[in-house]
């Protein structure tokens, strides 16, 4: 065989189609590898305290700045660089980003006493300590100025948790009594309003109805006085607390006071070692899971979102697997195989492929509008009248149901493909020995498919937990003021509106007014909400595997 | 001991029984679950295309102080909840009565004094636009502008009553010119307008104007111009927009002639239309609400709708909607206060309720004896009429969405404010806008997107899956279908995130990259062929064939996305004069978006790879290997068993998987809603963006009233989605039941 003839063989049989076909698959794994990795190197990036350096342009202007990314323009080939230069109240634009050009960068110092201050309000500071004048607060007088900031931290803290925090606790209990005495007015509202309606009402009921109303609305007035009254001591006690005041120096030569009150953490970057990096990177991903968001959702934690998405999933899960076993078990065992079963098959299977926009409008128009509007008029005529809706709107238990239906055809399908996988003989064996249908199914068959359905179950979870578009007109919001479960009377509140990981990445990357300054928190959330549907699934398929694998190995 | 036995078989037996029934109700209530989720969008949609309906509230003669002769004009107020309403009459003596809406017992009486000075003791004619407001032209040519009004009221025990009122707003004296054949006012906070028209074709226009000087004082001016119109004449029909800066007059010979006054009262513009050619009379004039469009009655029975639409330089009076015709002369045309339709009274006594931008006739009323007044109430829900006989009927009627219909959600409309009929969404703005609900651009743009997602995926899956059914080794198969199915498991607002922040500024800067990569990547790979038929002699090569092609591609396409790269700037600076997008917009017209339909072919698509890469590629595995061996064993190449034995018995469920495929793609939300700029264009370039019907949900939703238009036209595409995708996804799943059986039977 002569190495041309070989040649020719090698095009005329089609062997480069094999390999381009082969190209296409490295493509698609590379491009999943890329969409992983950019979520990964991003995610995983944001809290690492990276050093900030100060910048000396040619012109002679200097500020700090973090190193954020550098581009480098296809067209020109120019390449310039993004800084994050943080201290937005002292932008003009009020912006934390900044680029420059490579040629205009004169030189970068990393000076180890640059200090990186979080704050409430206004992103993150960065400046040199210069002195903390704190006249009211007791600190050591002959130690370095960073320990002095520590000390003057953690005794605004203190001072903030000994008489801040016991006026909220009053605060949020009178508030909790004021709504409990709006919706008693409300009621007795509603009730007068109803027997002036219907003529032959006895006039001493509304006798008594009025003066109740009186003495809720004196009620009423009283707590909301006593409530103003403590917000505005709080909020005394809050300014006598910002006196305290860091003051930092500036590149530019300039100072600037930052308030103590004002501050999260600080940190200097370019003089930690690793370990306390990680100890950084630690309480920062604490943070994340365990604290309130701050800053329209750009900084802080996590934690209502996380907790609206596990009640979301948990609340779907509890209402649509019974029905979906229930129905797989009817397709796989019960139904007898007809044109009608045949067509509910189809039906079901399609049902996973209807667009999960319209169960959304599907359940704004069914649960929302339907049944919670009916139930508000049954049990909360006041509230309706009132123009107030506690059901009448979305809520967690709607946007949970919804999403109960749109996974339903996923468990039923999976239930009864995991039925029917068991062969036949199993079935053939157990009502040989005398059982009936029914313990066959729940002695034998169920417990075979377990792994089957439990896959079902998993992916579903999987797909609940990363759907957003129904719950966007069922009910999710970007800031939910109290989470469903609290310690108020019923403890469990369905019908509050909750926050949810998934909206969270649309909301604060799309609808934020800062995005660039938004894009690491987003980007944490999406590595956050990925992790758990990567490892859900995994599990689900992992599971799956290993019992087709039983099934294969054994024959009965 | 057997009666235990008994016993447990007995309850055994129970259980068994009740179990078959829970379960098998259980399996139908779910069946019946997809089944009411048609039934309820449909539901909630149907409504839109109701029409209107009507019923009888009250009929009974005038009260006797009234003669039906004298009657001038009658307007009714009907209450929300059971509140009581009333009819008020405007009679030729200057006195408007209020009657109650029922047994037409009189409630209130308030007599219109003539302008001070005049000597008028009667009313000649009467003219009324926006509602309630009459302009009253007395019989020594002097006029007055009136308005009824309407207030809620609590009384002591807290029931809801109303008190309805009259108000003058404006007079004018008449300059002993007689009487004008035709006269209105309108009166604003800008001042008061009076038109008069006296016989002989003398158009009298004089302005009052309220102005505050400097000290706070106010300043009244007052100003007459006279045109001469007899050129026009015979001039039948009159009238103005609610500012009276516009005027409109029709003539007996199909003329309509429009004036527009500036601040000063001046002649701006001044445009004579031969309207009609067959010189057919004009006999009523009225302003739909917005002040933008004019209804125009003539003798034919004919209702028509003109606006003003730029023809080259100047702007031109057009007639743009035709309404339902009446059988004989249109007499009177009201405009209706919320929204764009117009009730129009023909000289046979019949009465047409129109919508103008739907061109829905919504009602057509011919009492048992001819009409000749009629009014109606500002929410649009009531409405009385007087017969000859002078009985005086009132009737609730409603049209909840006259402004929907099939023409309005599927054709080309011609709206205000528009040089053109066309395809537009637009449901903001405000109170007297004119709102858009094409489907036609969502449809586009789902179309759109959905195809350039398809272009994308299609190739790139099904080939995949091929090399993974056919080409690779088994254990890599095992691994590489938990990967692709972890792909898809990707939340799409995660994909739709990443696309939308990091990829489309990246793609926006590389563009000429991606465009090149087409080139130097087959470019590379081909070069990498010519090598590998030299290197594949050797036998470590050749054990690369066995299933591990793919690993030796991956550094072959990074290099041919790296020379891409390179060239990038290059090509850029030499073909395209330094920038893209600039060159595009220069030459081609094209803007590029940053958010256009590539970023949503790379995003869609990725969510729609995995999909149809494991269908395809469960049906490419299930093909017999019998059929495989027997192939290879007649010396058929592995390319040429594939083309020739595999992809012809797959091909049913490949297709199925492309269905299913587009069905995901038509339905995604996230990724479009964030990718896509949501800009509802028809324009198949790449680089603009769309809006796709299921963005358009999750973006129009939460501002939508409960039962409004706008409500129930999402809920129409919700339904049009659903068909859409249960279509798609049937026709796949019946394809792939016969495939199974198929090689059931193999």
């Amino acid at each position: 065989m002569t190495p041309i003839r070989h040649g020719t063989r090698f095009w005329r049989q089609g062997e480069p189609l094999v390999w381009a076909t082969g190209g296409t698959l490295a493509f698609v794994l590379l491009s999943t590898v890329l969409l992983i990795g950019v979520v990964l190197v991003h995610g995983l990036g944001v809290f690492w305290p990276s050093p900030v350096a100060e910048i000396t342009l040619a012109d002679g202007t200097r500020f700090h700045g973090q190193q954020v990314q550098t581009e480098t323009h296809p067209g020109t080939g120019g390449v310039s660089v993004q800084f994050k230069t943080a201290n937005r109240e002292l932008d003009p634009q009020r912006l934390d980003f900044r680029w420059v050009a490579q040629e205009a960068l004169h030189r970068l110092d990393y000076p180890a006493d640059v200090m990186v201050v979080e704050r409430l309000e206004n992103g993150s500071f960065f400046g040199c300590l210069e002195r903390v004048d704190a006249a009211g607060l007791d600190l050591p007088a002959d130690v370095p100025v960073l320990e002095q900031l520590v000390a003057a931290l953690t005794a605004v803290r203190s001072e903030r948790a000994a008489r801040i925090a016991p006026l909220a606790a009053q605060i949020q209990t009178l508030n909790r009594e004021l709504q409990r005495v709006q919706d008693t007015l409300l009621r007795l509202r509603y009730r007068r309003q109803r027997s002036v309606e219907q003529p032959d009402a006895a006039a001493d009921a509304n006798a008594t109805c009025d003066a109740a109303i009186a003495r809720a609305a004196a009620r009423q007035q009283e707590l909301q006085a006593r409530s103003d009254e403590l917000g505005a001591e709080q909020r005394a006690v809050a300014a006598a607390l910002r006196q305290a005041t860091a003051v930092f120096r500036l590149p530019s030569g300039d100072t600037h006071n930052v308030a103590v009150a004002d501050m999260v953490r600080v940190w200097q970057p370019n003089a930690m070692s690793v370990w306390a990096k990680c100890r950084h990177y630690a309480a920062k991903v604490w943070e994340l899971l365990s604290d309130e968001p701050r800053e329209s959702n750009t900084e802080g934690g996590l934690f209502p979102a996380i907790f609206g998405t596990v009640m979301l999933v948990f609340l779907m899960a509890i209402t649509c697997f019974p029905l979906g076993v229930v129905a797989g078990v009817y397709l796989g065992e019960y139904a007898r195989e007809g044109p009608l079963v045949k067509t509910v098959r189809i039906a079901v299977n399609n049902l996973a492929g209807v667009p999960s926009i319209v169960y959304g409008i599907f359940g704004l128009g069914f649960f929302v509008y339907g049944i919670g509007r009916l139930l508000d008029e049954w049990f909360y005529p006041h509230l309706v009248e009132a123009n107030k809706m506690v059901f009448g709107t979305g809520g967690l238990l709607w946007a949970s149901l919804t999403l109960g239906l749109l996974t339903v055809p996923v468990v039923i399908v999976s239930t009864e493909e995991a039925i029917r996988t068991i062969p036949q003989g199993v079935r053939a064996s157990s009502l040989a020995l005398g059982a009936t249908k029914f313990q066959t199914l729940v002695r034998v068959l169920l417990p075979m498919s377990s792994p089957g359905i439990m896959t079902g179950f998993i992916l579903a979870m999987a797909r609940a937990a990363g759907e957003v578009a129904p719950l966007m007109i069922t009910g999710v919001v970007k800031l939910a003021p109290t989470l469903p479960v609290d310690t108020q009377f019923p403890y469990f509140h369905p019908d509050r509106k909750f926050m949810h990981l998934g909206f969270h990445i649309f909301d604060i990357g799309f609808q934020s007014p800062n995005v660039e300054a938004s894009k690491p928190m987003v980007f944490v959330t999406t590595f956050l909400l990925v992790l758990i549907v990567l490892v859900m699934s995994s599990v689900a398929i992992y599971l799956r595997n290993s019992m087709r694998r039983r099934f294969q190995s054994r024959d009965i | 001991m057997p009666l235990t036995v008994q016993k447990t078989t007995a309850r055994v037996k129970r259980h068994d029984r009740v179990a078959r029934w829970v379960i098998t109700l259980g399996g139908l209530v779910v069946i019946a679950s997809v089944i009411a989720i048609l039934v309820l969008i449909v539901g909630v949609a149907v409504p839109l295309f109701r029409s209107a309906t009507i019923h009888e509230l009250a009929r009974g003669p005038l009260p006797p102080a009234l003669k039906s002769a004298d009657v001038l004009a009658i307007g009714i107020d009907l209450p929300a909840g059971n509140a009581a309403g009333a009819v008020h009459v405007l009679a030729r003596d200057g006195a408007m009565s209020f009657l109650a809406v029922g047994d037409w017992s009189p409630l209130l009486r308030r007599e219109i004094e003539p302008p001070a000075g005049s000597t008028a003791r009667q009313v000649r004619a009467v003219e009324r636009h926006n509602g309630w407001r009459y302009t009253l032209t007395w019989d020594d040519g002097s006029l007055s502008l009136v308005e009824v009004t309407s207030n809620a009221e609590f009384d002591a025990a807290g029931r809801r009553t109303t008190r309805w009122d009259l108000h003058t707003l404006a007079e004018s004296a008449g300059e002993g010119d007689g009487v004008p054949e035709l006269a209105l006012m309108r009166h604003g906070p800008e001042g008061t307008i009076a038109v008069r028209l006296f016989a002989g074709g003398l158009l009298a226009v004089s302005r009052v104007v309220v102005t505050e000087n400097l000290l706070g004082d106010q300043e009244t001016s007052t100003s007459t111009q006279t045109i001469d119109v007899h050129d026009l004449d015979r001039i039948t029909a009159m009238t103005a927009d609610s500012t009276g800066r516009t005027l409109y007059i029709g003539n007996d010979a199909g003329c309509l002639a429009r004036w527009v006054f500036d601040e000063e009262g001046a002649v701006q513009t001044r445009e004579i239309v031969r309207a009609f050619p067959d010189r057919r009379a004009v006999t009523a004039l009225a302003m739909v609400l917005g002040d933008i469009s004019l209804a125009v009655g003539d003798d034919r029975g004919e209702l028509t709708t003109w606006f003003t639409v730029r023809v080259g330089e100047k702007r031109a009076l057009t007639r743009i909607h035709a309404l339902a015709a009446h059988a004989s002369v249109v007499r009177e045309i009201v405009a209706s206060t919320r929204n764009k339709s117009v009730w129009s009274l023909g000289e046979l006594g019949t009465l047409h309720w129109d919508h103008m931008t739907s061109e829905r006739n919504l009602l057509q009323l011919s009492g048992a004896q001819p009409l000749v007044q009629f009014g109606c109430a500002p929410q649009g829900h009531a409405l009385v009429a007087l017969d000859v006989t002078g009985q005086l009927t009132a009737w609730g009627c409603q049209a909840a969405h006259p402004e929907a219909s099939w023409r309005t959600l599927f054709g080309r409309v011609h709206y205000e404010g528009y040089d053109e009929p066309a395809f537009t969404w637009q449901t903001t703005g405000g109170d007297d806008f004119e709102p858009k609900y094409s489907l036609v651009p969502l449809l586009f743009g789902t179309l759109k997107g959905t195809c350039y997602a398809m272009f994308f995926a299609v190739p790139l899956a099904l080939f995949s899956a091929v090399y993974t059914a056919h080409f690779t080794t088994p254990a890599f198969k095992r691994t590489v279908k938990p990967v692709v199915e972890i792909m898809a498991a990707i939340p799409s607002v995660v994909i739709g995130f990443l696309v939308a922040l990091w990829l489309a500024p990246l793609l926006e800067r590389w563009i000429i990259a991606v465009f090149l990569s087409l080139l130097t990547m087959p470019a590379v790979f081909l070069a990498f062929m010519g090598i590998w038929q030299l290197l594949r002699r050797w036998d470590a090569c050749r054990r690369v064939e066995n299933g591990y092609e793919f690993l030796v591609l991956v550094p072959v396409l990074l290099v041919g996305a790296a020379l891409a790269a390179a060239w990038a700037g290059w090509v850029e600076s030499a073909v395209f004069d330094g920038s893209f997008s600039q060159w595009l917009y220069q030459n081609l017209g094209v803007r590029m978006d940053q958010r256009n339909a590539l970023i949503i072919a790379f995003g869609l698509g990725f969510a729609v790879i995995p999909i149809v890469f494991s269908i395809a590629e469960d049906a490419l595995s299930a093909v017999p290997h019998s059929l495989t061996a027997a192939s290879m064993a007649v010396g058929a190449s592995r390319w040429q068993t594939l083309w020739r034995i595999i992809l012809p018995s797959a091909s049913p469920g490949i297709f199925a998987g492309v269905m299913i495929g587009f069905g995901r793609a038509v339905g995604e939300t996230m990724i479009v809603l964030m990718a896509t700029g949501n800009t509802p264009l028809i324009d198949l370039s790449p680089f603009n963006g769309m809006r796709t019907l299921s963005a358009n949900i999750a973006v129009e939703m939460p501002e939508a009233p409960v039962g409004g238009t706008l409500y129930r036209v999402l809920f129409l595409c919700a339904v049009i989605l659903f068909i859409l995708t249960f279509a798609l996804n049937t026709t796949a799943e019946v394809v792939r039941q016969r495939l199974r059986k198929r090689f059931g039977r193999l």
